[in-house]
């Protein structure tokens, strides 16, 4: 019976070659990806487009009847936002916290990968140690900082407390008064951003040509001029990476921000993220929480497209 | 003739101990939603859980024995987290369970997606629950949820400080009056300022600070004063000349010191930190917390505080000033999409049944109804501090009469967002009070006409 099976297969088997072979060349390889196509297909892009058509409508989660586009007030959503004080409020507070923290860290980065390619022992620990703050969620990141800064009981006003520097009935209110709120939530940011930025640019500094250097050497330069004609520039292309993930990657921050002080007090560090929060999913105003979540995607796809012009540049330079 | 004796004696002894047996049980708090054969189905539950909300989900064991009914508890979450899950399950059709967690404050947003209950209950089966709670959660003539436990804020004071007859002197001096635990605002002004002024105490006063808190805060502080947030039009009235005197009244506290630098970071649990370490001299807070602030291993005040009913409002309200008493209540309710509703009513009699309602009252709970006050305050008689009873006794009265709940639309938290960021401003002065508050008026009214007010 098996026999007979198996010679049944082999009789079979030419079959099926000959209807592969019937499919075209061309198309071929897009059949190989189509169920990837597929699956990209209905988990981002549907939703995406979904979440557009939705920023189009007035629809509130509890309003089911409110899903319900009419050309008449499509735009209704997005002319809103553009009249709306505290987006424009939230929009500056996002670009200064996004502009401020993305550079601080990628300066101290800077700073610190140069220091860490010169360590001869020790290297593997110094590199584990620096990883350290990327084992913490984002809302760990927030809860510990928001204790940090806490007026009452905070470690901070404990040691000013405790030099001296500061009176009892005198705390510092750091999570309240203007600028120490922003500022201590991009304080926050950087430790959190800091170990992915040294990582990256520490590889960048470790690939560079030795030849290069040793020809400066010779040439007498000094170790700053090293720095800013050589490793400044050959490290571009890595420095731009490390800006894009970085600029993709800074909504992370929604956490640390919803944590610490949750946009306020007062909108004084209120963001995109926060503000798209409270209108989605706390006044389940979707319609409008969406329209506001597509104009953040345009911005971070400017800033993403102009990270990466950049690095072509640097590249061509090169 | 000893026999007949005998027999007699037997008789009266099983007799009076019948009678004993039946009396103990009428004692004993009772279970409801028992006297049906739900043999077979399955009713499912989402409720809020955490800490001690999951200890009386432990009796629905009882439940289970005498229906046959099989009770699934498909989600236990945090109040923010179950608010969510509801919001999306009504929005989806997704809400298949027949028991869901519910609160005096969010009803008016669920009740499209919600049963009327009036019919399932009879009244004598409503009677002893508060009728200003069953009020607050009637909404167009419909009964949406079944009352679990409630809270209110008393005025909490430092009893150090009205027991102290040096300090009572130098109050009388400097104003004129006898220092008595305060019942209105402007006592509290007067003694918090007095306080902190003469280094009594670090903080004269504390109130949560951001979101729903700080609203509920200032509506309570409002209708005390004899305002009210909308009139019947549902047009902003907050921003009248008591909303201005509350505003003012909060901004001069913090300018000067009176409640903490970071009052705008605060919520419940931060407030609650302030009075434990004993920094603080009034308070309003609610009950809830009383274990918390007892217990001497935690909190530096405890043993050293007194209550009070809520303080009526400031005078610019003229004879309309009444007692404060934002309160909610958590609840139960079923879902109009309940695959088995009259079962989930059979659970909800059950769980708001005087037995396990007491229970959970025992836990620290205040409770809802009449009969169940009664046994916990009879409790309290025998603890070792009176103020456990006087406690209870306050808070049934505060409970009974001056249990408010915020406006009953379903625009209360989205118009929350839109009010405590500018009372925050006002605050921490960036605004005058008539200033910021105009300004949270005009947004509310576009807020409220696109909801369709």
């Amino acid at each position: 019976m098996a026999t007979t099976t198996e010679s049944k297969s082999r009789e079979e088997a030419p079959a099926r070659v000959i209807q592969f072979s019937r499919i075209d060349a061309g198309a071929f390889p897009f059949l190989l990806i189509f169920p990837a196509v597929l699956v990209i297909l209905l988990v981002i892009a549907f939703p995406l487009l979904y979440s557009l058509y939705v920023s189009f409508t007035p629809y509130e989660l509890l309003r089911p009847n409110s899903l319900n586009f009419t050309w008449g007030r499509a735009l209704r959503n997005y002319q809103k936002l553009l009249n709306d004080a505290i987006f424009w409020r939230s929009l500056g507070n996002t670009v200064i916290f996004l502009a401020v923290s993305v550079n601080l860290s990628y300066l101290i980065s800077l700073a610190l990968s140069q220091l860490m390619a010169r360590v001869t022992m020790g290297q593997s620990l110094l590199r584990t140690l620096l990883m350290a703050p990327m084992m913490f969620a984002p809302i760990l990141v927030g809860m510990q900082f928001r204790w940090f800064f806490n007026a009452n009981v905070g470690l901070v006003n404990n040691v000013l407390l405790a030099l001296g520097l500061i009176q009892e009935q005198g705390q510092i209110a750091w999570l309240v008064d203007v600028p120490l709120g922003m500022i201590t939530i991009i304080i926050a940011s950087i430790w959190m951003n800091i170990p992915v930025l040294t990582i990256i640019l520490l590889a960048g500094t470790l690939s560079l040509p030795r030849e290069t250097f040793e020809a400066a050497e010779v040439d007498g330069a000094s170790g700053w001029q090293k720095f800013r004609f050589i490793t400044f520039p050959l490290l571009a292309p890595f420095s731009y990476i490390a800006l894009t993930i970085m600029s993709l990657d800074i909504a992370r921050a929604f956490d640390i921000v919803r944590i610490m002080t949750d946009g306020g007090p007062a909108r004084r560090t209120e963001m995109l993220w926060t503000y798209i929060t409270r209108l989605a999913i706390e006044d389940t105003k979707f319609g409008l929480g969406s329209a506001m979540s597509w104009i953040t995607v345009l911005l971070s796809v400017l800033f993403t497209l102009y990270f990466f012009r950049q690095l072509v540049k640097a590249r061509i330079v090169q | 003739m000893t026999r007949k004796l005998f027999l007699l004696v037997l008789a009266l002894a099983l007799a009076s101990a019948v009678a004993v047996s039946a009396q103990s049980a009428q004692d004993e708090a009772q279970y409801a939603g028992l006297d049906m054969d739900l043999s077979g189905i399955t009713i499912k539950m989402a409720n809020i859980g955490g800490g001690q909300y999951e200890a009386m989900y432990d009796a629905i064991s009882v439940f289970e024995e005498a229906t046959g009914a099989t009770v699934e508890i498909v989600a236990l979450l945090d109040g923010f987290a179950i608010d969510q899950k509801m919001k999306v399950d009504f929005a989806t059709g997704a809400a298949d369970y027949d028991v869901s967690w519910d609160h005096t404050s969010f009803v008016a947003q669920y009740t499209p997606f919600l049963l009327p209950l009036q019919d399932y209950f009879s009244e004598e089966e409503l009677a002893p629950f508060s009728p200003a709670i069953l009020d607050a959660a009637t909404i167009d003539g419909n009964l949406y949820l079944i009352p679990r436990h409630a809270d209110i804020s008393p005025i909490h004071y430092r009893a150090d400080l009205y027991n102290d007859e040096a300090i009572a002197a130098a109050y009388m001096e400097a104003t004129g009056e006898e220092l008595t635990v305060p019942s209105t605002l402007e006592q509290i002004d007067r003694q918090a300022r007095f306080f902190v002024d003469n280094g009594h105490a670090a903080l004269g006063y504390t109130l949560a600070g951001k979101e729903e808190a700080l609203t509920g805060r200032f509506y309570e502080m409002h209708f005390a004063s004899g305002g009210s947030l909308f009139d019947e039009n549902y047009e902003p009235t907050f921003n009248d000349e008591i909303g201005v005197a509350v505003a003012e009244l909060l901004a001069g506290w913090y300018a000067d010191g009176i409640i903490p630098s970071d009052t705008t970071s605060l919520l419940w649990d931060g407030v609650a930190q302030y009075f434990c370490n004993n920094d603080v001299a009034i308070k309003l807070e609610w009950y809830g917390w009383y274990a918390y602030f007892q217990d001497a291993d935690s909190c530096a005040v405890a043993g050293n505080f007194g209550l009070a009913r809520g303080f009526t409002g400031l005078s610019v309200g003229g004879d309309a000033v009444r007692p404060s008493g934002w309160a909610g209540a958590h609840a139960f309710s079923v879902p109009a999409t309940a695959p088995n509703p009259q079962a989930g009513v059979q659970l909800i009699k059950f769980l708001s049944s005087e037995r396990v309602a007491y229970e959970e009252a025992q836990l620290g709970f205040l409770p809802t109804r009449g009969d169940v006050w009664d046994r916990v305050i009879a409790d309290a008689s025998g603890a070792d501090n009176p103020l456990d009873r006087e406690r209870l006794e306050l808070a049934r009265i505060q409970v009974g009469e001056d249990f408010k709940t915020p406006p009953l639309i379903a625009e209360w938290i989205p118009f929350s967002n839109i009010f405590y960021p500018h009372l925050q401003a006002i605050i921490l002065g960036d605004v005058s009070a008539q200033e910021g508050l105009d300004a949270a008026a005009a947004e509310t009214r576009e807020m409220m006409a696109d909801a369709g007010y």
